[in-house]
């Protein structure tokens, strides 16, 4: 009995292995214009580029670069953006957002905005601009079910692009530090010889992790500039 | 029930199609970090300030009811609240000139239009809000008419469309407020309408009725009288 169970936990196990992995490729890099660093007591939030300009950040995303930035061995201080939104309310709508850092010192004299800044600890805004988006897909599977029982024919597959851009605002100098960028392409595909077997690509979770790891070494470690 | 019944009202259901009805809690909005105007000011809202329903046929699709309560009109207490010295919300009947106002802001809903995520093929709802305000000055002559449109975008999640299309709705309001808050002084002037210009924050008073009141009841609807005469944006 005990055989048998190992006989069909085995391809269970191996199928669960194989759907969890998909083609993925990945590019990041940043350019850096400042020198960086984070003190104790000193904290990032996380924004999203206003839908005002046309853009599509989805806000499961920022959740997950912020959950990244926030665990970890040297993990950061991350206060969540709706928090921080809310305590400066209005200024960072996505109608009133500062869109360039020129514009942060007519920000900051607004009154009670430098005060409520500083009482957060928030040393860096990191703006997120980009989304994940589905660009190509073909084949073709089909299911069928009768009296006698049901099952699946042909291959499908499909390809997402997550494309994100970081800009990293240094709110000490009122000045940009630099950009982040993560490009991450996954093609998913998905056999059927009766069963279908879903070879997914997590596009967006990779391109989650990959920005918010290369985030994290661009703001703590300064000493590569 | 037999099964002739049974199938009967399965496929009533589906061919009637379906129906989304959502209800908006009501909306706060945070304290706003913003320099008071130093003037006292009475709120006059529309009817339907106090109960705001939306209902539309998507066309070819769901038949969708939005119901946003009273929210707009706890969005406009909150606000102006927070924006001038001294507000009183005047109900239909009250006579603005009974109060020691330096203006009276009468908000209204021009339209309100949203969008599925079938419709703009994304995966987003979206909010349209417009909102009038008008302002009349202390002798209720109309000195501005300002239409204030106000837009909010939310991605379906998880829990579903519903919850999308609230958020949608509050970011609207959220948008409209900070749109008040930026723009209310430059586009309105209202700032140059105070008499004596208040600097404490207090709530007013309800005003001690007179025999100088009492007389002027006569000439107690001015403000309104403006109402529909002018219809140039502010």
């Amino acid at each position: 009995m005990k055989q048998a169970r190992r006989l069909i936990k085995a391809p269970v196990v191996i199928l669960m292995t194989l759907s969890s992995t998909a083609c993925v490729t990945s590019t990041v890099q940043d350019a850096r214009t400042g020198v960086t660093g984070i003190n104790e007591g000193e904290s990032v939030v996380i924004m999203a580029k206003s839908y005002h300009l046309g853009n599509e950040t989805e806000l499961k995303y920022i959740r997950c670069i912020e959950n990244n930035l926030a665990r970890g061995k040297n993990a950061l201080r991350v206060i969540p953006h709706d928090e921080f939104v809310d305590s400066l309310f209005p200024w960072f709508e996505p109608r009133t957002a500062p869109a360039e850092t020129k514009n942060l010192a007519k920000l900051m004299e607004r009154p009670g905005v430098a005060d409520r800044i500083e009482s957060q600890g928030i040393r860096y805004i990191i703006w997120l601009d980009g989304d994940t988006e589905r660009v190509a897909g073909g084949g073709s599977l089909s299911c069928a079910a009768g009296p006698g029982g049901g099952g699946c024919f042909g291959f499908a597959w499909w390809q997402k692009d997550a494309d994100y851009d970081a800009s990293v605002w240094d709110l000490q100098g009122l000045e940009s530090a630099g950009t982040v960028s993560a490009d991450v392409s996954g093609t998913s595909f998905m056999p059927a010889l009766v069963v279908p077997l879903p070879f997914i690509a997590r596009t967006q979770a990779k391109a989650c992790k990959t920005l918010a790891d290369q985030l994290h070494a661009f703001i703590v470690q300064d000493e590569e500039v | 029930m037999n099964r002739t019944a049974i199938l009967g009202i399965v496929l009533a259901g589906l061919l009637s199609g379906c129906g989304s009805s959502v209800t908006l809690q009501t909306a706060t909005i945070p304290e706003p970090l913003l320099e008071q105007i130093p003037i006292s000011v009475g709120l006059r809202m529309s009817n339907n300030f106090e109960h705001f329903v939306h209902e539309e046929k998507v066309f070819g699709r769901e038949e969708w009811s939005i119901d946003l309560g009273r929210s707009n009109a706890a969005l406009f207490e909150q606000l102006f609240g927070h924006m001038f010295a001294r507000v009183k919300v005047l109900g239909p009947n009250d006579d603005p000139q009974l109060f020691p106002l330096d203006a009276l802001i009468e908000a209204s809903i021009d339209a309100f239009e949203f969008s599925t995520p079938d419709q703009s093929n994304t995966e987003a709802f979206a909010v349209w809000i417009r909102y009038r305000l008008k302002v009349y000055d202390r002798e209720g002559t109309l000195v501005s008419n300002w239409p204030v449109s106000a837009y909010g975008k939310s991605q379906t999640t998880t829990m579903g469309g519903s919850d999308a299309l609230q958020r949608a709705a509050i970011l609207a309001m959220r948008d409209a407020a900070a749109l008040m808050i930026m723009k209310f002084d430059n586009v309105t002037r209202i700032s140059s309408l105070a008499e004596h210009p208040v600097m404490e924050t207090t709530p007013v008073a309800e005003p001690e009725v007179d025999e100088s009141a009492d007389a002027d009841a006569d000439t107690d609807v001015q403000a309104t009288a403006h109402e529909g005469s002018q219809d140039e944006a502010g």
